[in-house]
This record gives C-alpha cells, structure tokens and sequence, in this order.
C-alpha cells in the first residue's frame, strides 16, 4: 500500500529572497521527487 | 597559467595512465573487460552514473542555455532528471533480473534473446549507433571548440579533437570498463569542485544572489520564466523532454550497463538516491554561470561566452583546473559511450571471448573514428544535440519494456515499429518530414503510438499462452 501510494505522488517577479517563482518551484519539485524516490527505497 | 596548466596536466595524466595500468588484465574476458567484473558498490556506481550523464553537456552546454533560454532549464533538466530517478528505483529492478537471467553481456543482445531473434537486437544496436554518436561528437566537439578559442595559436579545432579521441582510445583500450569507472570518480570530484568555485566567482560579481536576479531581471526579463525569450518551454517540449531524460537508464547502452553490474538492488537503490542529489548540486551552478552570462555576455557566441566565463574571468589557478576538468569531463563521457557501442556490438556477436574481444577492441577504434568525423561537421547547439541523443534512443523504451516485461517470447511487430518510428524520426531531423502533427511534437506522437503497440501486443501475447504456462514462466 505504501509503496503504491509512494508510486502514485511521483511569472517574471522575483519571489522569497530575489529568486524567481519558476526557478523556486523547481527546485521544491527536484527535491520533492529525490525525498519521494528516497522514502521507496524505505 | 601555462606553467599551472601543464603540472595539472601531468598529474591527471599520471593519474590516468596509473589506473589504467592497475585495471589492466592480460585475459580480457567480456565479465572483465567490458563488464568491469559486476560487482559495483553505491559510491563507484554513483560517480561513474554521475560522470557519464553529466558531463561538457553540464558544463558547457548548461550555462550557454541558461544564459539563452533562462530558469526554464532547471525543468527542463534537473527536474527530468528527479524523475529519472525515480525511474531508476521503480523499474530498474525488473530490468537487473532479466540481465541476470539472460547472462547480460550488452543491451542489444538482451533484447535480441527476450525476443528470441537477432533481428530484434539489431534495432536496437543500429538505434544506438545512430543517437549515440551524435552524443559522443558533442562531447569532443564542445571541449575542442573550447580549447580552440582559450588557445588559439596552438592548434585548429580538429587538432584538439583528434588528441582527445587518441587519449581516450589508449586509456580505454588498455584498462577496460574498469579503468573507465575509475577515472569517472576522479572527473565527478574534479567537475563538482570546479563549476562551484567558478559559479562563486560570478556570484561575487554581483555581491549576492538577489541582486544577481534583480540584474537579470533589467537585463531581460523574460529570462525568469517559462517559456524563455525563445518561447522553448512549453509544456510539450518539457514533457517530451521528460520522457526522453526518464529513458535514459533504460535505452542508453552505456547507462543500462551501470544498472546491471551494480553489485545488489539495494546498491542500486542507494546509488540512484546519490545521482538525485548530484544532479541537483551539479546544475545549481551552471544556472549561476548562465545567469552571470546573460547580464555580462548577452550577444556572444557559445565559444566566446564560454571561454569568458570559465577562464578569462576566473583566476589563473582555477582557469587551469576547469580546463582540465573539461577535457576529464568529456573523454569519461566519450568512452563511456564508445566503449558501450563495442559492449553491444560484442553482445550481438557468436562465439568465445577469444575470437570475439579483437574484433570488439577494433570495432571501439571505429566507433571512436567515426565519432571525430561526425565531430567535425556538428553544430555548436550542445544541449539541444544531446537532448535529440535522448530523444531518439527514448524511442526504444516500448520495445526494451516489452521485452523485458514479456512473460513469453515477444512478437515481432514492436521491433518493426520501433525503427519505422526511429527512420521517421531521423527523416523529421533531416527536414524531410514534419516534425509535429495537428500541433503534436512528432517525438511525442511516435513514442505514444509506440507504447500503445507495445501494451497491445503485450495484451495479446499473455492471451495466447495457457494460464497453466503463464503461472509456469512466472514461477520460474
């Protein structure tokens, strides 16, 4: 169930300190899917 | 900076030459010599995957796009490759267990014998030579136009590249996959120290990263979202993208193999956790040096900026260290790729290792000869070159999933699919066909028509076979 679950989750102004909303969700998204990937090999 | 050049250079060439002549066997069997002897742990395995995927590509062909296209590259890329990852983890094992069945000795004859014919393996080693070598050419091509225009006087273009492929052939040659893996761990450390010092350096030019994207954002705005001042992100082009990059470990020969002779699944597991951090910490810099690029060099060409950013700005010290981390950074890639042409070749061949391995060991000279040719008359445009290396061998990935997945032998159709999709493909870069259709990217078209050919024919081959022999194969 876990693991299927697990399976399953996988604008130019500048936002929090100067650096662009694009380029923030980005870097959330990367670091979202390597914790995601992480949390299968659990 | 030549003094501090050339004693680097010595001592990575010393370094070289020492592990090749270490890895050097006198009976190179196919388990020794193209195989590395299978038994990788997480930490080898994550910076000779690392060294292979990033590479002139990362370092070259990073900056100039983000410094063309602006922060739409980080999806482009960083994110694909987080899924890549997650690629990795979810499928990797099922494609281990079928190479360990089949007796792996490359990707073309593990499908060829998943399908039970040879003609089946030759799609996908002629998909190979044809998206690979491209790929390689980018790499020496990106290094030789580099070093032409740091060095101009001492030799033309051609000259840089023909002394790489030489190097690269000697030290492959000689040490096999092994020596290649080793020399991938010195070119990962050696590529991550320097990009970071460098992107500081044009961090510091600004006084700090605010400023840097307020710099930007005067400069050209368009540069701080998606689609880019070109218009090329769109949805479409990021997720054809996505799906390319998603393939890689399953239809690039040279990545496949670093799956297969991972010593366990659960080094794989860490191994592929270890390729998502680097490929986050690897590209943060290159969006530094693109940003810097576009405040300072907007108008300049490839090799200019380039030339500019990671040497003429950059102390003599750090100059010298990123000219040889570039050229480590391009032959590990290079070699991977041509030594992953003779590893699939050789799996296609009959016959013991020791009729087999000299033709193999020629075969890579000829690869690599091609490869300098191909070198010679490619374009500059790094990252979009690879990118159609990606696409192209993604093309594949139904074909290599039906077999792999198939519980009985695989029929024919897919093979045949998959090199009309990969003939229409070439014929769209070559401007004899369109390369969209009704407002689809031509690449997402033929990979969707492809997966559904390969879900149908996988339906329909499981209904053939009685559900007491399909209990059978799948307990075996």
């Amino acid at each position: 169930f876990y693991w299927i679950f697990c399976c399953t989750s996988a604008i130019h102004k500048p936002a929090l300190w100067g650096v662009p909303y694009t380029l923030w969700t980005g870097i959330a998204v990367s670091i979202l899917l390597v914790l995601i990937t992480y949390i299968g090999t659990k | 900076m030549i003094k501090t050049l050339l004693i680097i250079a010595i001592i990575y060439i010393g370094i070289l030459a020492t592990l090749s002549l270490a890895s050097r066997q006198r009976q190179k069997s196919t388990a020794s010599y193209l195989l590395a002897g299978s038994k990788l742990g997480p930490v080898l395995g994550l910076f000779t995957f690392a060294a292979t995927l990033f590479s002139t590509f990362t370092l070259i062909g990073m900056p100039d796009f983000f410094r063309t296209h602006g922060v739409g590259s980080w999806i482009f890329l960083a994110v694909s490759d987080a899924a890549m990852v997650f690629g990795i983890i979810w499928l990797g094992a099922y494609v281990r267990k079928k190479a360990r069945n089949k007796d792996f000795k490359g990707l073309s004859g593990l499908i060829g014998d998943c399908y039970q014919n040879r003609f089946a393996g030759f799609v996908i080693f002629l998909g190979a030579f044809i998206f690979l070598i491209p790929y390689v050419s980018i790499q020496i091509r990106g290094i030789a136009i580099f070093l032409n225009a740091t060095f101009p006087e001492a030799l033309p273009t051609w000259g840089w590249a023909l002394s790489m492929v030489v190097v690269m052939l000697i030290y492959s040659e000689t040490g096999g996959l092994k020596a290649i893996i080793y020399s991938d761990v010195l070119q990962g450390i050696l590529l991550l120290v320097v990009i970071w010092i460098a992107s500081f350096v044009c961090i510091a030019y600004f006084g700090d990263i605010q400023s840097m994207f307020k710099k930007v954002e005067q400069t050209n705005q368009a540069l701080l979202s998606v689609p880019g001042p070109k218009n090329l992100f769109t949805t479409q082009f990021l997720i054809a993208s996505m799906l390319a990059i998603v393939m890689i470990p399953f239809t690039q020969p040279q990545v496949v193999t670093r799956i297969i002779i991972m010593k366990s699944q659960r080094s794989l597991f860490r191994m592929a956790i270890g390729v998502g951090c680097f490929a986050i910490i690897i590209i943060l810099p290159t969006l530094f040096l693109g940003m810097y690029g576009a405040v300072k060099y907007p108008g300049e060409s490839t090799a200019v900026f380039i030339n500019k950013v990671l040497i003429r700005d950059q102390s003599d010290s750090v100059a010298a260290f990123i000219i040889i981390g570039l050229i480590a950074a391009a032959i590990s890639t290079a070699d991977s790729q041509i030594f992953a042409l003779g590893a699939e070749l050789r799996s296609l061949l009959k016959g013991d290792d020791k009729k087999v391995m000299p033709v193999t060991r020629v075969a890579i000279g000829f690869f690599a000869v091609v490869s300098l040719v191909f070198s010679l008359f490619s374009s500059d445009q790094l990252v979009l070159l690879a990118r159609t290396s990606f696409a192209g061998t993604a093309l594949m990935g139904p074909m290599i999933f039906t077999g792999i997945f198939s519980q009985n032998k695989a029929g024919m159709l897919i093979p045949i699919a998959t090199l009309l999709a990969m003939a229409l493909f070439v014929g769209s870069l070559l401007d004899v066909i369109p390369g969209s259709f009704w407002g689809i990217r031509l690449d997402i078209c033929l990979f969707t028509v492809l997966a559904i050919i390969a879900l149908l024919s996988q339906y329909a081959g499981n209904k053939s076979v009685p559900a007491g022999d399909l209990k059978k194969v799948t307990d075996t």
